[in-house]
């Protein structure tokens, strides 16, 4: 996986004031730590965070952070968001030693049509959308893509049907369910209706 | 209509609608989603209404998932009663909506359905919301600055 360059800046003051100063003028405040460098604060133009980030290597792009003419390869982590615009407020960057495996959330997608689960008018109901993996980082995988032409109503894809690229590896349970073909909604409303029911003949007391 | 089965204060404080969603801003089951842009308190009525015009626009097909729920009971005064002894009786149940808070998931539509059948649904809410898509699906970018 090629690695993208993005130029941070150190010796940023600490502090929500000053932060939200930075946001105004374009630059994301971030933090970078990993073995072998002591965490430091540092500010990356967020065009430039925005264009890193936006490549076919997704979110897990392996990054070479450039801070006071070193540089670093990093993973972009924790990206967090403002909750109403969305945009990014601030972002860690783990620095990462190639040969050691890395922990990633990779994005599965689903591709194909399920046309059995669409006849009887059933919900392809995905129920996993990221893959908690470990692997080097230069071979995470951008997504995971999950074939669901097969998918019938009441069947399932599992996590053990995945194929995952070669040094790729998962801890998560093989039988956890990643989608699964829901049957229409008017069975699951009766289901709901005789809750609801049960629910307004015990009313709420003190 | 959603209400709590049993609680262990029947009268709670009003308290206060300051700031913006503290959790519960990102979309987690579905593929699009209504997001709260004011603060307020929803109803289990308005929960209920915006549910039904979702579900009905929508026909068949889909999944919804509701992402609040109203668990603070709000109380009322009997009408033409004199100020005082004590506070009223509980009359009806609401959620406590923040700015950037998700109410309502859709899954297992397509987005031009999903945007008309949550429209609807906003129509029924008691403050300013909008439709939002899962980020990274439908062209919608994984990042925004």
């Amino acid at each position: 996986m090629a690695e993208i360059t993005l130029v941070a800046e150190a010796g940023r003051p600490i502090g929500s004031a000053p932060a939200r100063r930075m946001r105004h003028e374009g630059r994301i405040p971030a933090v970078m730590y990993g073995p072998g460098i002591e965490p430091l604060a540092v500010t990356v133009v967020g065009k430039e965070l925005k264009a890193a980030l936006t490549t076919e290597a997704g979110l897990n792009a392996l990054l070479s952070v450039e801070v006071d003419g070193q540089s670093h390869l990093a993973l972009a982590r924790e990206i967090q968001r403002h909750p109403v615009k969305g945009t990014v407020t601030h972002v860690d960057f783990q620095v990462v030693d190639v040969n050691k495996l890395v922990a990633a959330d990779v994005t599965i997608g689903l591709v194909g049509e399920a046309l059995e689960v669409g006849h009887a008018d059933g919900v392809v109901d995905q129920q996993l959308f990221n893959l908690p993996i470990k692997a080097k980082p230069g071979h995470i995988p951008p997504h995971l893509e999950v074939d669901i032409t097969d998918l019938t109503v009441g069947g399932a894809i599992r996590v053990s049907e995945i194929t995952l690229p070669d040094g790729v590896e998962t801890e998560l349970d093989p039988e956890t369910v990643v989608v699964q073909g829901v049957p229409p909604r008017v069975a699951a409303k009766v289901e709901g209706a005789e809750g609801e029911e049960a629910a307004a003949e015990a009313p709420a007391e003190g | 209509m959603l209400m709590p089965r049993r609680v262990k204060h029947r009268k709670q404080h009003r308290g206060r609608l300051t700031g913006a969603a503290k959790g519960g801003s990102t979309i987690n089951f579905g593929d699009f989603a209504i997001q709260a842009l004011e603060p307020g308190w929803i109803t289990q009525r308005q929960i209920e209404a915006a549910r039904i015009a979702m579900t009905r626009h929508i026909k068949r097909g889909g999944k919804v998932w509701i992402r609040v729920f109203p668990d603070k009971p709000v109380t009322q005064k009997p009408a033409e009663t004199r100020m005082g002894s004590g506070k009223g009786n509980p009359e009806h149940w609401v959620a406590v909506v923040r700015p950037g808070r998700i109410l309502f998931e859709l899954a297992g539509v397509d987005r031009d359905l999903a945007k008309a059948a949550m429209d609807r649904a906003i129509q029924k809410l008691p403050f300013k919301a909008r439709f939002v898509v899962r980020p990274g699906t439908n062209g919608v970018a994984e990042v925004e600055v």
